[in-house]
């Protein structure tokens, strides 16, 4: 049960970080191969809140805040840079981060953070992670309705036509970016006081790269596919645990076949067989 | 002179910088993808050139199996992987071609060992040459070598030939150069060549330096050819030669000088991050 | 050779599925997890052999209480979020001890899990001190880091009469912690720190090190790190034209090192668990049965290791199968231990105590330079 549990609060987190990475390039249109940092950032600044005795709701908030104002500042960068330009710059923040912290003795360098007290037990973490994960699915599923759903695809689209039509891209851009990495540190601040320990290595560029693959697997933009393949490659390590050793190998393939003979992720390949049941259906005579 | 090693111990390195980042430009330059999947190419030419050396004993024969193996993965991977999906948004190729570095390196680690392997005898390595104090190995004398012989044959080959003037019509503008009756297919595959020739070899010289070959070895290379390519300006070739050296320098003295308050990769992608906040379109770019 | 190695690994432990029902009677089970994929996998590889080989030393000789031991092998990729359902999943199962093969992060994460359930835990070699502070569940097998760094001052101070030292110091938790223990007692063997570099795991170029340490002239270099980095660091310095006295750590304790370093490891010494030319029948045993069943020399990973697993074994042919607490209790009671890494018995908070070996790269090969035996200077913690 402990383990089923466990397996489900990750789960829940990918969840909120795959859609807060969503928000801001499958929504907004602006890449990002950094969105670990934003995890990182918000589980040091919750670990650090918490062990200077404050309490765990204070500590998770500060976590989220210190995650969106950093989210803010990427997000004026990325007025400055765009395209492929913002990509990089994006990982670029994230080995920023990472060298950066592991260079803190204030932060304990590699060693990290120890010895984060833990207030909830395993079921407490469980349905933390999972409600905050619904109710960003809420959240998304609002967005992409609402009146700045409808800016962020305008801006996703052609940003100068969506200037041109009165849209403030600035103000939207900022938004999404200050949403996405909110999340993600929200998702931090439970995951540090979850394992008790972090460490910068957690927060690497492969943990980006981990978190875009939820992303595009589960299909860039559709806030139920993204769930989905959060979701998916969670259980994936899980899955292959009696393969052990060949896991990075099958997880590498993966990314590659879902791009190369489907690049909407799983969201496109329901798309894809919903149609084609509908064509079918269309042909039989009524 | 502490600072003119430095310099020194810079260009070296910023010449492998140089061999991978301008397949990597020329790449992005035709077709818009970030290829990271090159990493593989560079790690493969060095296991193949190990094995060879280690085989054979001739270090010549393992530069030509390298390039050959190098030269053979690159268009492979353009022909089965990002040709079927070039129409597809940009972030699709790059997702697959990390998927490519991630199970290949997986690959080359089951295949080889997760230790990595080393050269029987790198006599390469332990030729020295002093001057003024400073040591110069004998690979990083012919990283310095190829780096320059084989570009200098690139910019020969983009000018003065045939191929290479067909090459540089389409870069500008594939339908105007398909409509001149340039075969903007073989360009393509020309171009995966060339830039796969250049990593191969640069993987046999990089494990010759560090006298190890192992799975990883082409990821932190290739994130900062990605970044070098971008410093320079997104396709742009002078741009991304130098950037290559510039990056090169500036991790000598910035791990040294910079050391308590990041590390080497902070520091290279710090300088990009500050050169595009001034410079958007990189510092050779074309400004929108 | 690692092909067939792999592939018999996955043969064995199908055929441990298609067996897991009749044998799970008789068989004690105990878990392991290690990083088999991802860049730690070299030393989960050597810590994986470590625990088979004492396995299957342990179940040649009558295995324990006549049952036979059985690993229930785990990746954790060097994560500590895969380590935390791993830990669960082995406590669902019901295993009463789990024996970590992996770093600092996984095991620290999945510590407090193992003592909150009341699981025996023993970390094989990770370093972290927070490890054994997450419970007296916990124990740990090898030196804590900042151990061994004091060792490497004495070391400097006592035995090699020098005195100025630069520190090229490895940018992770296990290069950090050497380099503050070294610094904690550097002062009072008359050792002076004249400069510190710092190197990241994946660098592999040291040009600028190089450059600096040869503008700071130190007598001697401490130069913490693994075989595939310090490797290459140390070849630069030497081809380079450095010549000072150069002392590793447990780190460069693989004959891996050797291959990479060639000509340049000639020289260096290293402070380590594991001494090749002991006479004590457990190391001699370990180190010729290793080489034998694996073809390579042994190193310091599968030492630890297979000492971890010789406690674990050690502690249910007392306490029996069956009852976390009594085997927590054996393990905590072993005294004068003999292991592959030497004789142990472990303090109030599950760290050992235990001399350090000092070995010399000669010939190619580590061989025997000092002991350094000093129950003051390298008492472990004990809260």
């Amino acid at each position: 049960m402990d383990y089923y549990l466990s397996v489900a609060t990750f789960g829940a987190l990918n969840v909120i970080l795959a859609l807060g990475l969503n928000l801001i390039s499958g929504f907004c249109g602006q890449v990002s191969l950094g969105h670990a940092a934003f995890y990182g950032l918000g589980a040091y600044a919750a670990a650090l809140c918490s062990v200077a005795g404050l309490p765990f709701p204070v500590a998770v908030v500060a976590g989220m805040l210190v995650a969106g104002i950093f989210g803010i500042v990427v997000g004026i960068a990325a007025l400055r840079v765009r395209e492929d330009f913002l990509a990089i710059v994006t990982m670029g923040v994230g080995f920023l981060f990472l060298g950066v912290v592991r260079k803190q003795q204030w932060l304990g360098a590699e060693m990290g953070i120890a010895k984060i007290p833990s207030p909830l037990d395993k079921w407490g973490y469980a349905l933390l992670a999972i409600g905050a994960a619904v109710a960003l699915v809420l959240l998304s599923l609002h967005v992409r309705r609402s009146w700045m759903g409808r800016a962020f695809g305008a801006v996703a689209q052609d940003e100068d036509a969506a200037r041109s039509i009165g849209i403030d891209v600035a103000g939207y851009k900022i938004a999404a970016f200050f949403i996405g990495t909110a999340a993600a540190g929200l998702a931090g601040g439970i995951y540090a006081h979850m394992t008790q320990i972090i460490v910068p290595d957690a927060f690497n560029f492969i943990q980006s790269i981990t978190i875009l693959a939820m992303v595009v697997i589960g299909g860039i933009g559709s806030t139920l596919g993204v769930v989905a393949g959060a979701v998916l490659l969670t259980l994936m390590p899980e899955m292959f645990r009696f393969i052990n050793d060949y896991k990075l190998l099958v997880y590498g393939t993966l990314l590659l076949a879902v791009m190369r003979f489907s690049p909407e992720g799983v969201a496109g390949l329901v798309r894809r067989l919903a149609r084609t049941a509908q064509a079918r259906g269309g042909r039989r005579p009524a | 002179m502490f600072y003119v090693e430095l310099l020194l111990v810079g260009l070296v390195w910023g010449c492998t910088y140089a061999m991978m980042a301008l397949g990597l430009t020329l790449v992005y330059g035709l077709l818009r993808i970030l290829h990271v999947a090159q990493a593989t190419v560079f790690t493969l030419g060095a296991y193949v050139g190990l094995l060879v050396a280690n085989h054979t004993g001739s270090l010549a024969l393992a530069f030509v199996a390298a390039a050959l193996a190098a030269g053979a993965l690159g268009p492979l991977i353009y022909r089965l992987i990002y040709q079927p999906i070039l129409d597809k948004p940009p972030f699709v190729a790059l997702v697959a071609s990390i998927g490519v570095l991630i199970a290949m390196e997986d690959g080359f680690r089951l295949m080889f060992g997760p230790s990595g392997l080393s050269f029987a005898d790198n006599t390469w390595f332990t030729t020295t040459y002093s001057l003024a104090g400073m040591v110069l190995n004998l690979v990083q004398v012919w990283i310095v070598a190829a780096a320059v012989l084989l570009l200098s044959a690139f910019a020969v080959f983009a000018a003065r030939t045939r191929a290479g003037v067909a090459w540089r019509a389409t870069v500008s503008d594939p339908q105007m150069a398909e409509s001149f009756g340039v075969g903007v297919i073989g360009v393509r595959y020309l171009n995966f060549l060339i830039a796969s020739l250049l990593a191969g070899v640069a993987g046999v010289l990089v494990g010759l330096l560090n006298n190890l070959v192992e799975p990883g070895m082409g990821g932190v290379i290739s994130y900062k050819g990605l970044a070098i390519i971008v410093l320079g300006g997104l396709g742009n070739v002078p741009g991304t030669l130098v950037a290559s050296l510039l990056l090169g320098v500036v991790e000598s003295y910035g791990s040294v000088f910079l050391d308590r308050v990041m590390d080497r990769d902070a520091i290279a992608f710090l300088f990009l991050i500050i050169v595009l906040m001034v410079r958007p379109q990189g510092l050779l770019g074309k400004a929108h | 050779m690692s092909v067939t190695f792999r592939s018999k690994l996955f043969i064995a432990s199908a055929l441990a599925v298609a067996l897991a029902a009749p044998a799970a009677a008789q068989n004690i089970k105990i878990g392991f997890h290690a990083p088999l994929t991802g860049f730690a996998a070299s030393d989960g590889k050597s810590a994986l052999q470590g625990a088979e080989l004492a396995v299957e030393q342990i179940n040649a000789a009558g295995g324990v209480n006549g049952r036979k031991l059985e690993l229930v092998v785990q990746d954790d990729q060097a994560k500590p979020e895969q380590a935390l359902p791993l830990a669960n999943k082995y406590i669902g199962d019901g295993l009463k001890i789990v024996v970590s093969g992996s770093y600092s992060g996984p095991t620290r994460a999945a510590a407090g899990v193992f003592h909150k359930a009341q699981i025996p835990y023993i970390s094989a070699y990770a370093i972290h001190p927070d490890i054994t502070r997450a419970g007296n569940y916990v124990f740990r097998t090898s030196f804590m880091g900042e151990v061994q760094g004091r060792a490497a001052a004495k070391l400097i101070g006592d035995n090699l009469k020098k005195k100025k030292v630069t520190l090229l110091t490895l940018n992770n938790d296990f290069g950090q912690a050497l380099s503050a223990g070294f610094k904690e007692v550097a002062g009072k063997f008359g050792v002076q720190i004249v400069s510190e570099y710092t190197y990241a795991m994946g660098d592999r170029q040291f040009g600028s090190i190089v450059a600096s340490v040869k503008k700071d002239d130190p007598e001697v270099l401490y130069v913490s790190g693994y075989f595939f980095n310090g490797g290459p660091l140390v070849a630069q310095l030497r081809a380079g034209g450095v010549s000072a006295q150069i002392v590793g750590t447990e780190g460069f304790d693989t004959h891996n090192f050797i291959s990479i370093a060639k000509e340049a490891a000639e020289g260096v010494m290293i402070t380590t668990s594991l001494d090749r030319d002991s006479k004590l029948p457990p190391m001699r045993k370990f180190i010729e049965e290793y080489e034998t069943k694996f073809k390579v020399p042994a190193d310091m990973v599968a030492a630890s290791t297979h000492t971890a697993i010789s406690v674990a074994a050690e502690a249910l042919g007392k306490a029996g199968a069956n009852d976390g607490a009594k085997i927590r209790a054996a393990i905590a009671g072993i005294k004068d231990f003999q292991v592959a890494t030497g004789r142990i018995s472990f303090n109030e908070l599950g760290e050992i105590y235990k001399a350090a070996q000092i070995q010399v790269i000669k010939g190619g090969k580590f061989r025997y330079f000092a002991t350094i035996d000093d129950p003051v200077l390298l008492a472990p913690p004990t809260k």
